[in-house]
């Protein structure tokens, strides 16, 4: 397995979070380029609940296809001017041949996702699939469903790959992922208990540098830098303590969460949650497949875009709140997301029933002007902290 | 006795003030440059050392200014229209607009009778309406910005300068001098622009009396006056070099806050003791 990401193993904290932060941030995707170049083999998939594994167990790259902070000019032409800029970003990656795909997968997560497969199939000759997530999270036949759906995904992934994959294979690969996923975890655990150690853009590129390199560096990163942050001096500041919610499919830019970490701790969030929605181990089972179909169900993070009915958005949010004593919370939305502004609603209204201050706003992976907002951010917290 | 400290970092000085609750125990104030961080530790040491109290004797620090994210040894940063608003409260109580001009930013903050924030509008991007165009039309000249407020009391008659463009009001500030208008008058040309574009930014407020003005550039007798003649109300001036400090001042003030409800276990520092409800 060829190695991508090394250049972070000399150099100190600082340099190794700076070195996140450009990888993540800048729309050339050095790390699956190199990929590539070694001869790997990459699926590509959008936004949100993949199972990772199913790839890695094959010996391909699994990349998180989440947008860039690029124009769409190629991708403008495929797409109506009031649908979301992920969608367009996205194709356009492939379309600009930043990156190089060997199969695409998305889900049904909304009409616009749903139609992604076709759209981008038109324009390309590899596999364009699409992930049929259950809708209907409660019926006794969904694990069983999943977990069809999950090896059909399988023999496609087989077929790219040239080989069968065993469930030895499958099994090895959840268990590197369980180990990441714990990694991540204990990185949000520092964010909950010690916000001041780790800044929220630092935070959201060492989670996010996880989608574009194979699992097994992103553990080695992640255990390097994880006592590195517990073990800095940082001053605790006096901050408002926010729960950024709104970020599960297109990504806000990197200097929104930014503007947003200097004025409060961001000690919870949805960012990248496509990355880390299993929130406990996935247990060893004979069946990996049916193991990965019960996570989903049994083991998985809320989004507006997973329908479960054990699982109101508005109850999720309050329970995220408490667990990350939080004071406020940033809601946020992707413009055009009809999900994601849909869910507001009902979060709004809990919110406001519990009076848990709030702060709205809507944002777009390519906006470049944050003053504003900056300083409407501040004006609200400053409301919270001074009488 | 609680010492608070506010460090104002603002786009051409910064300045700190050390607060116990009463009244103002030191203050200091240098050009800022480039070196944000380094700078606002230097005035916040030199406080220190007027005060002669140890930096361990201040029990909060907030920080504000455009430069307000760099000073590393605050506790919290806020907003410098959060910071006016407290500052010109602590001085003029009466005060229900702040009219802030300073050297990269122009802002109109109404501000209820405790003197937080109710609302606000700040100036285009634009230099036009600053304290820095002052000073560009001084360099212009060839004075410097301590010359301004000599320079504008000799003025007989003021020439109109663009209240526009800072960059074309330098093409007019030559054409002025190569026709022979007097320094003095060309000043107060660009005190008067300049004060058009802040009546006008009170208006865009919905501003309401009393108005207290802040500022760097409020050192000079005559850009109050000019304010007064185009608003035709009374205006508050801080006395003396005040009216730089009202933003550190007012951080300090907040700071007070801040450190009394600490004292009382109310806030942890980012542990988060105020929890939402669950």
């Amino acid at each position: 397995m060829p190695r991508v990401f090394d250049e972070w193993k000399a150099l100190p904290l600082d340099e190794v979070l700076g070195l996140c932060r450009d990888t993540l941030e800048e729309a050339d995707f050095g790390p699956v380029t190199r990929w590539r170049e070694a001869g790997g083999k990459i699926v590509g998939h959008f936004q949100v609940y993949f199972p990772h594994e199913i790839v890695h167990a094959a010996g391909l790259l699994p990349l998180k296809v989440r947008g860039a902070p690029v124009e769409p000019t190629h991708a403008d032409s495929r797409f109506g001017s009031y649908l979301c800029s992920i969608l367009k970003t996205s194709l356009e990656l492939v379309l600009s041949d930043t990156i190089e795909l060997d199969m695409f997968v998305t889900h049904p997560i909304c009409d616009a996702a749903r139609n992604l497969a076709a759209v981008w199939g038109r324009n390309f000759q590899y596999p364009c699939q699409i992930l049929y997530l259950p809708q209907n999270a409660n019926s006794k036949h969904t694990a069983q469903y999943l977990r069809d759906e999950y090896d059909r995904l399988l023999e496609e992934v087989e077929e790219i790959a040239g080989r069968k994959v065993t469930p030895e294979d499958l099994s090895r690969s959840v268990a590197l992922y369980n180990r990441d996923r714990a990694l991540m975890r204990e990185l949000y655990e520092i964010k909950r208990e010690t916000p001041w150690l780790v800044s929220a853009e630092d935070a959201y590129s060492l989670v996010g540098i996880g989608g574009m390199i194979p699992v097994e560096e992103h553990i080695e990163l992640m255990e390097s830098v994880l006592p590195q942050l517990r073990a800095r001096t940082a001053k605790a500041e006096d901050r408002i303590r926010v729960v950024f919610e709104g970020a599960f499919c297109e990504q806000p830019p990197l200097d929104l969460i930014r503007m947003v970490g200097r004025s409060c701790y961001v000690v919870d969030d949805d960012f990248m949650i496509g990355l880390r929605y299993i929130i406990e181990d996935i247990p060893a089972g004979d069946d990996p497949l049916m193991d990965l179909a019960e996570a989903y169900l049994e083991r998985s993070s809320y989004s507006p875009v997973q329908h479960d009915n054990r699982k109101p958005k508005e109850r999720m949010l309050v329970e995220r709140i408490g667990g990350a004593r939080a004071e406020a919370v940033v809601l946020a939305a992707a413009k055009m997301c009809e999900p994601g502004l849909e869910e507001q609603v009902a979060y709004v209204q809990e919110l406001e029933k519990r009076g848990t201050p709030y702060f709205v706003n809507e944002f777009e992976e390519n906006m470049t002007s944050f003053s504003s907002l900056e300083l409407q951010v501040e004006t609200f917290v400053e409301n919270l902290l001074f009488t | 006795m609680t010492i608070t400290a506010g460090v104002d970092i603002g786009s051409t000085y910064t300045k700190a003030v050390l607060f116990d609750g009463d009244e103002i125990l030191a203050k200091a104030i240098r050009p800022t440059g480039f070196l944000l961080t380094e700078i606002a530790r230097t005035v916040f040491e030199e406080c220190l050392a007027t005060a002669e109290v140890d930096a361990d004797d201040v029990a909060y620090t907030i920080a504000t200014g455009i430069g307000r994210h760099q000073c590393d040894f605050k506790d919290l940063a806020a907003t410098d229209l959060t910071a006016n608003g407290r500052g010109a409260n602590f001085l003029f109580p009466g005060t229900r607009t702040v009219l802030d001009i300073g050297g990269q930013t122009m802002k109109a903050i109404r501000v209820d009778e405790r003197g937080k924030v109710k609302s606000f509008r700040l100036n285009d991007k634009c230099a036009a309406g600053t304290g820095a165009f002052l000073e560009k039309t001084a360099r212009y000249m060839g004075y410097s910005t301590e010359e301004i407020g000599p320079l504008m009391t000799t003025s007989r008659e003021s020439v109109p300068i663009s209240g526009v463009c800072a960059v074309f009001a330098e093409s007019e500030v030559i054409n002025h001098l190569s026709i022979g208008t007097p320094p003095c008058d060309i000043m107060q040309g660009a005190i008067e622009s300049l004060t058009g574009r802040s009546v006008q930014l009170m208006k865009r407020a919905k501003a309401e009396p009393e108005f207290t003005l802040v500022g760097g550039i409020l050192r000079f007798d005559t850009m109050a006056q000019a304010v007064r003649d185009r608003l035709q109300k009374e205006v508050n001036v801080p006395e003396g070099d005040l009216c730089q400090y009202t933003a550190a001042l007012g951080a300090s003030i907040l700071a007070q806050q801040r450190a009394a409800l600490a004292a009382t276990g109310g806030t942890a520092r980012g542990v988060g003791v105020r929890v939402a409800a669950p």
